[in-house]
């Protein structure tokens, strides 16, 4: 079996502590963030049938994505205890026109499924 | 005394990483188109490359070979210009899925707030940003009147983001090594928290332009900047890995001169070819994704670069200093071994 000690004895020492962040001349530098995936869909509360278009927003962010033909959504974000987002028809009648919906989502491991209704005016 | 001892543990840390060669770092060079011309690429690629960028499918088989994958394993997608790609949020967003993190080094010529929004949300959590001067003396050296401003904006998209783990490098040359104290107060002024500098290797489109080498004098400068702006501690600014630079070792980066390509550093390049960092010269290639198994060859090949003792040689073979710089780092060596391309002890203490 390799010897890890070395790698230990420097984990230990403040000195060192940097030791194993790195990047090359030619490279950006190493994530360290843990992050969060989150994907959803997007239906018509009165029909069921999913809504393209909606712009969905992290709203403490400047975050956002639009909604698929299929009305799905997904994005990796910041890992975080919970997440504003507000749901909104930004493309006026071009997808039925639906109300704004803003809600806070709390996930509970580090991957969500949510599906989302939308009321028509 | 304690310094002594601090660098024997170094050495031994660097053996035993040598033998453990844990792949954290895999560099992806995806496309080398262009939308530059930049006078100091070390890549010599051009606008209009004649190479078809990868398929993400094919780079995907490769990295799903590394199995298991360390924690951190990072993909940095390189070039060329990476944004040059239509599919760069796809092949982030599967490289993400394929269970590894991902990072960009660009020009930031097509970084829009749109394009921001996209790639974050594909699960980029690092990016560099290339900026080599103000205004006239970006322009000039990336060949494009518009390139500081759209750098300039890209920079400010990239600084405002808590996802980002984000730098800003600058490869210092003799045309703007006396612009590096106003550069500072503009990154200052951008909100820029870490900066990143590198020096002109003769390597690539950059060896058809020796004026642009630092002198001696030039290079003390840039690391007595460094230096100073360290104590400050006003910006994370530091010295990238590039060489070995005796006294100021402990000065210019928070860790003493390591040289990782091969060793926790690997990479695919545009035709398939297996090495370590895109920069080193390409007779080093240690395999190719398309005729062998990726991982298997990070595995059982790439002793080139984990005993560099054949580096002792040429100015290298009598070097009081070899113990810790071990010939440099690798990018400063071509295929025949016979000598050293830069020595940045040699700049610091040309009589050494
Ligand atoms: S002569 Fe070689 S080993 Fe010595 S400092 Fe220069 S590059 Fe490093
Ligand atoms: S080859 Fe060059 S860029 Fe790559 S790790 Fe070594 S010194 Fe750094």
């Amino acid at each position: 079996m390799k010897s890890k000690w070395i790698r230990n004895i420097l984990r230990g020492l403040s000195v060192t502590s940097m030791v194993f962040i790195f990047q090359a001349c030619y490279g950006s530098p190493q994530d360290m963030k843990y992050d969060m995936f989150i994907e959803g869909l997007v239906k018509a509360s009165a029909t069921g049938e999913p809504i393209q278009g909606i712009k969905v927003s992290l709203t403490d962010t400047d975050q956002y994505e639009f909604t698929d033909e299929m009305g799905k959504f997904s994005f990796y974000t910041d890992l975080s205890g919970s997440y504003p987002i507000l749901f909104e028809d930004t493309d006026g009648g071009q997808n039925g026109v639906f109300m704004a919906v803003d809600t806070v989502l709390i996930p509970e491991n580090n991957s969500v499924y949510f599906e989302m209704l939308l009321d028509r005016p | 005394m304690f310094g002594l001892f601090k660098n024997r543990i170094f050495r031994r840390f660097k053996k035993t990483e040598a033998s453990i060669h844990e792949l954290n770092y895999l560099f992806w060079e995806c496309t080398t188109r262009c939308n530059l011309n930049c006078l100091h690429c070390g890549s010599d690629c051009s606008k209009d490359s004649s190479t078809q960028d990868m398929p993400l499918s094919d780079f995907l088989l490769a990295l799903d070979t590394i199995e298991p994958k360390s924690e951190n394993l990072m993909v940095v997608l390189t070039g060329g210009e990476p944004l040059m790609r239509k599919d760069i949020e796809q092949c982030g967003r599967e490289i993400r899925k394929h269970g590894a993190r991902w990072g960009m080094v660009t020009n930031g010529y097509l970084y829009n707030q749109d394009k921001h929004n996209a790639l974050i949300n594909a699960g980029m959590g690092a990016l560099t940003i290339s900026l080599d001067g103000l205004e006239i003396n970006h322009n000039w050296l990336r060949n494009n009147n518009n390139s500081f401003a759209r750098t300039d904006s890209a920079i400010a998209l990239a600084r405002g983001s808590t996802r980002l783990n984000f730098d800003v490098v600058t490869c210092v040359n003799a045309r703007n090594i006396d612009e590096i104290p106003l550069i500072y107060n503009y990154l200052l002024s951008q909100s820029v928290k870490a900066w990143r500098l590198f020096t002109i290797v003769p390597i690539g489109r950059a060896a058809n332009s020796p004026d642009l080498v630092l002198t001696n004098q030039q290079f003390k400068y840039l690391l007595d900047f460094i230096s100073h702006t360290r104590k400050l501690k006003t910006i994370d600014i530091k010295f990238s890995c590039e060489g070995y630079v005796g006294p100021y070792e402990s000065k210019v980066r928070d860790t003493g001169f390591f040289c990782r390509a091969g060793i926790n550093i690997g990479s695919v390049l545009i035709d398939g070819s297996i090495s370590a960092c895109p920069n080193i010269d390409r007779s080093f290639v240690q395999g190719n994704i398309y005729t062998d198994n990726f991982f298997e060859v990070w595995n059982t090949k790439f002793q080139v670069f984990r005993d560099r003792k054949w580096t002792k040689t040429g100015r290298c073979a009598n070097c009081n200093q070899y113990a810790d710089c071990q010939g440099n780092g690798m990018h400063n060596w071509y295929g025949d071994k016979a000598n050293v391309l830069v020595c940045h002890n040699e700049k610091i203490n040309p009589a050494g």
